[in-house]
């Protein structure tokens, strides 16, 4: 099973990157615009953080950490399951959906295989580099523990983003039109950027039961800074599975209230 | 042993009406406002191995719901659907391997890429033995022309090369039952009629079952030898395509366009009004009663008629006699 959707999945990959070199120029913008993107993004937190110079005792290259966590996890989200977004007019608006219904492969798996998104390696490389560059600043030392450690939170953090935005993309089958609902809920980890500490406590709270993005950026970082990392900091793992799963149970229970579009 | 089994199949959509924008995205996300409408009501009927079944209705009458309810694309409100002996929705993965689906107006093919790719694809997805799938390949080159279109991207195909790429993609997989739902939409006649063949020949050769809905009837003619007959949700007549061409096969509908304003006449024998207009025309006529030329002659006799035309009736004109009881008599 897992290896037939593996291999499944490089091929969906081939065929994408076969008709993205038919559109060779848009293959580049998007790669370098998700870059360019990110350099404001980093601009922002440059402003602020040399602005407030004692950001509750993180340092630049400390936030920096963070937000390269978030970004690397939002880089999963962006490259694995970016037609989340579009399902609504990309897919059940035109019929597309019904389509994936008809095949022998399970039908969130062919949306998500369906289209690749390269600008998430944009992103990816981004928060690659920051988090290469803060701990080299930070003298960080990866240990073969420390890495595998920064690997499975890198992956927790992607599945959360992807899980809420698969909650929220699941309102299409209502709506249709579901990109207010997921932007509304995905905008929510800019909070996440920064420590949460210098959040009042119920935006920390949101962050951490709500929508816990507070999973793919501050927690892992207080572990591998070192800087009295608690309980929550094992946690990611966890609530990317509990919250996978929970996910998924919700995109079932939309597809019974799947009706799409007349003709 | 039928292959598909439907009782008392229902099909309610429920629709959250919307104010445009962003507002009324969330209002209706919050605070639905929800409308009923009853699509499919109460049907059944069963298909055994083999048949080839005509499903046809006006526009609206609930065809393509029917249909994807059968192929496991809607969990039906009320009744149970049965095909190859599993539940269509709940079993979708094994369903699929066993079904073809043709929705006459989208295209299953990947836009951008060459023909064979989109082949290839659908045997990765489908797991097609490669032995099997060269097979088929060879066979639909033959029959359905495709071998010199292999190479080209869909997008540059035409509608009619289109479909024929859409039929190869659909049985290649060799599946037991395929649903055609309006595989004929805005085909000229050369490319229908070796669709029909296409179709006609699949079915003799594997015994594939097959049910076609379309508004040509033509289609069905050529087809069918059974025909279910859809209207406003209900099922209106199913039975075979013989009953229903020796009820309505004896009618014929001239048209007629005058020079002038269209005055008073009297009706030739056999012959009824279906329309009529200021100077346009339009009579049903019992070819078992009277013949073409009598009724336009009899009319030609009071009126100045500038043209006139021949035609068979139509859907909704056979859908309006059902009703007023054309089948009992
Ligand atoms: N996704 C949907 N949401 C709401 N109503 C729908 C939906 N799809 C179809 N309907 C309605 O259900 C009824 C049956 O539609 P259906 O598409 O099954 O008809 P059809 O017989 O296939 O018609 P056509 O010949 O035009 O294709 C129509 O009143 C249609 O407006
Ligand atoms: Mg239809």
């Amino acid at each position: 099973m897992l290896r037939r959707y593996t291999s499944l999945y490089w091929f969906f990959l081939i065929q994408r990157f076969k008709i993205l070199m038919e559109y060779r120029l848009n293959f580049f913008i998007g790669l370098t615009s998700t870059i360019f993107l990110q350099a404001a993004g980093l601009l922002g937190i440059w402003v602020i953080v040399s602005q407030v110079p004692d950001l509750n005792g993180w340092t630049l290259d400390q936030v920096l950490l963070i937000y390269g966590l978030l970004t690397l996890a939002k880089s999963i989200n962006h490259m694995f399951a970016d037609n989340l977004w579009v399902i609504g007019w990309g897919y059940v608006r035109p019929g597309g959906f019904d389509r994936f219904l008809v095949r022998p492969i399970n039908p969130l798996f062919h949306l998500l295989a369906d289209r690749f998104c390269h600008d998430g390696l944009g992103n990816f490389l981004v928060g690659a580099a920051l988090v290469i560059v803060s701990s080299i600043n930070l003298h960080l030392v990866w240990t073969p523990l420390n890495l595998l450690y920064l690997i499975v939170v890198v992956i927790s953090g992607g599945v959360i983003f992807i899980a809420l935005n698969l909650i929220t993309a699941t309102s299409a089958f209502w709506i249709i039109e579901s990109i207010p609902v997921t932007q509304i809920v995905f905008n929510t980890h800019e909070f996440a950027r920064f420590p949460l500490t210098i959040y009042p406590k119920a935006i920390q709270l949101f962050l951490t039961i709500l929508i816990p993005y507070g999973f793919a950026s501050y927690y892992p970082a207080t572990q591998i800074l070192g800087r009295d990392p608690g309980l929550l900091a094992w946690l990611p793992p966890f609530v990317a599975l509990v919250l996978a799963v929970f996910s998924y149970r919700v995109w079932l229970f939309g597809l019974k209230h799947y009706g799409g579009t007349g003709s | 042993m039928s292959i598909i089994h439907v009782q008392d199949l229902s099909k309610v959509y429920r629709i959250v009406e919307k104010d445009p924008g962003l507002a009324g995205s969330f209002k209706a996300l919050f605070r639905p406002r929800y409308k009923d409408i009853l699509a499919v009501d109460r049907i059944s009927f069963t298909i055994e191995p083999g048949e080839l079944v005509g499903y046809i209705g006006v526009n609206g009458a609930g065809k393509s719901t029917t249909i994807k309810m059968l192929t496991g694309i809607l969990l039906p409100s009320g009744g149970a659907v049965r095909v190859l002996e599993r539940d269509p929705y709940q079993q979708r993965v094994p369903n699929a391997r066993d079904i073809g689906v043709v929705f006459g107006q989208r295209s299953q093919l990947w836009w951008d890429l060459p023909l064979i790719e989109s082949l290839n694809f659908i045997q990765r997805i489908y797991e097609i033995p490669p032995a099997s799938f060269k097979r088929r390949l060879d066979e639909f080159a033959e029959t359905l022309e495709l071998k010199a279109l292999f190479g080209t991207p869909i997008r540059n195909l035409s509608l009619g090369q289109k479909m024929r790429a859409e039929l190869a993609a659909t049985l290649i997989h060799d599946p037991q039952v395929v649903y055609l739902d309006e595989p004929t939409i805005g085909l000229d006649l050369l490319v229908k009629e070796r669709i029909r063949e296409f179709i006609k020949a699949q079915n003799r050769q594997r015994n594939v079952t097959v049910i076609l809905t379309t508004h040509d009837l033509g289609d069905i003619e050529e087809i069918c030898q059974r025909v279910i007959m859809i209207d406003a949700g209900r099922i209106i007549y199913d039975g075979p395509l013989s009953l229903i061409k020796a009820r309505f096969g004896k009618f014929r509908e001239i048209t007629l366009e005058t020079a002038s304003p269209i005055g008073l006449f009297a009706l030739p024998t056999g012959a009824e009004i279906v329309q009529q207009a200021d100077q346009r025309l339009t009579l049903r006529f019992d070819r078992t009663v009277t013949t073409a030329s009598q009724v336009a002659a009899a009319i030609m006799n009071q009126l100045e008629v500038a043209d006139f035309s021949l035609a068979e009736p139509d859907l909704a004109s056979i859908v309006k006699q059902i009703y007023s009881g054309a089948l009992h008599a």
